[in-house]
């Protein structure tokens, strides 16, 4: 499957290239340390919320996250995007040292909105000439993947010294969040 | 409880090799009836509502039975033969995005669904899948040859994907699957607004 990975090869009818298909896809996310902070915070939230929250946050964000990506594609501005990005680390973060435990639905909603400016943003930064298909996909894809590790570091929250870990964990994505919101400022 | 990861990961990869889009023949190289016979695994519309009509025949089984395969499969034979005669659909990909954002999101959510829900979903699938699915080939004979891989091909993907999904009873397993599903749905939707902006 490795050598499966490894020999892809850019889809010339799109003109392919630098920065298109699936392996660009995956990665676009995992190098905005924004996006893995609030993607994993996400996903220890979920877990420190158990169930049914621990699974209908991965589902929601995807769709919601979709929902920005078209009004990014589609040119529709939308103002104070990375700043919302940088918010959605510090909130999420805060709410995971905080073990919050608000309505399902108000975590739904949060989570949404903040899923919104996430697929905005990769709705807008998509290259053009990129293989639109797959990269789509790949993003998706890493960002589902990026929940799953919050959710399974998590789920260390069953014990103690594991809830100690993930809070802590929670900390470091608030602080970082709030350093992105200050380099933005 | 293994072959299901196996299965997801292998479309993962299926995903990660692009091959030339020429007309999205399948494979390149590959003609006639394995060209055919691929085809459905290597064009991203084509495998994404395949996928998700699969995992969602096999979520709603067994309330739904055999009949929305079988649905399917008469579907996709229609498409190909509307091409036999000449018919030319043009939107046939963009409606495969758009049923598979639509069964993505039942997926996800996970309801049980009417089976006349399935019936005209699994049709349409198939329908539009057949339509998309034009032989590159000149001859008539290989043409047709491409078009019975075609058939097989997709055939064979959704009843191995239903064969999956519908094993899946756990409660870790379910909620996977629905997580895969709002991952379709995701992707389709992008897919769809990419394709009709760029």
């Amino acid at each position: 499957m490795l050598a499966c990975l490894a020999a892809a090869t850019p889809a010339w009818a799109h003109s392919g290239g630098a920065g298109s298909g699936l392996v660009a896809g995956l990665a676009h996310p995992l190098f905005g340390p924004d996006h893995v902070a609030a993607m994993v915070a996400v996903g220890l939230w979920g877990a420190f919320l158990g169930a049914p929250a621990i699974f209908i946050l991965p589902v929601v964000f995807p769709l919601v996250m979709a929902a920005g990506g078209v009004l990014g594609i589609l040119g529709v501005p939308l103002p104070g995007v990375e700043i919302g990005i940088a918010i959605s680390a510090a909130i999420l973060g805060m709410m995971v040292v905080l073990a919050a435990q608000p309505p399902l639905w108000l975590v739904a909603i949060m989570v949404g909105a903040f899923a919104v400016f996430h697929g905005h943003a990769h709705g807008v930064e998509l290259p053009s000439g990129a293989d639109a298909a797959a990269y789509s996909a790949g993003f998706v894809i890493a960002t589902g993947l990026l929940h799953l590790a919050g959710i399974a570091f998590g789920l260390l929250a069953r014990w103690l010294a594991g809830r100690f870990a993930v809070r802590a964990a929670g900390g470091a994505i608030a602080i970082a969040g709030l350093m992105f919101l200050g380099q933005l400022a | 409880m293994v072959r299901p990861l196996v299965i997801i990961i292998c479309m993962i990869v299926v995903l990660a090799l692009p091959g030339t889009a020429s007309a999205h023949s399948g494979y390149a190289g590959a003609t006639g009836f394995t060209g055919g016979l691929l085809h459905p695994l290597f064009v991203p519309a084509h495998i994404l509502a395949v996928a998700a009509l699969g995992l969602l025949i096999g979520q709603q089984a067994p309330r739904w039975g055999c009949a929305v395969p079988v649905v399917y499969v008469i579907a996709i034979i229609a498409g190909l033969g509307a091409i036999a005669l000449a018919v030319v659909a043009m939107l046939a990909e963009n409606t495969l995005l758009g049923l598979a954002a639509v069964t993505g999101l039942l997926v996800a959510l996970a309801r049980p669904l009417r089976r006349s829900i399935g019936w005209l979903l699994g049709g349409a699938v198939g329908l539009s899948l057949g339509l998309d699915s034009p032989p590159d080939a000149i001859p008539l004979t290989q043409a047709y040859v491409t078009m019975l891989g075609t058939a097989l091909g997709a055939a064979i993907i959704l009843l191995a994907l239903v064969q999956v999904a519908s094993r899946l009873r756990r409660d870790w397993q379910r909620i996977g699957m629905r997580i895969f599903g709002s991952w379709l749905a995701a992707s389709a939707i992008l897919m769809l607004a990419l394709r009709l902006t760029r």
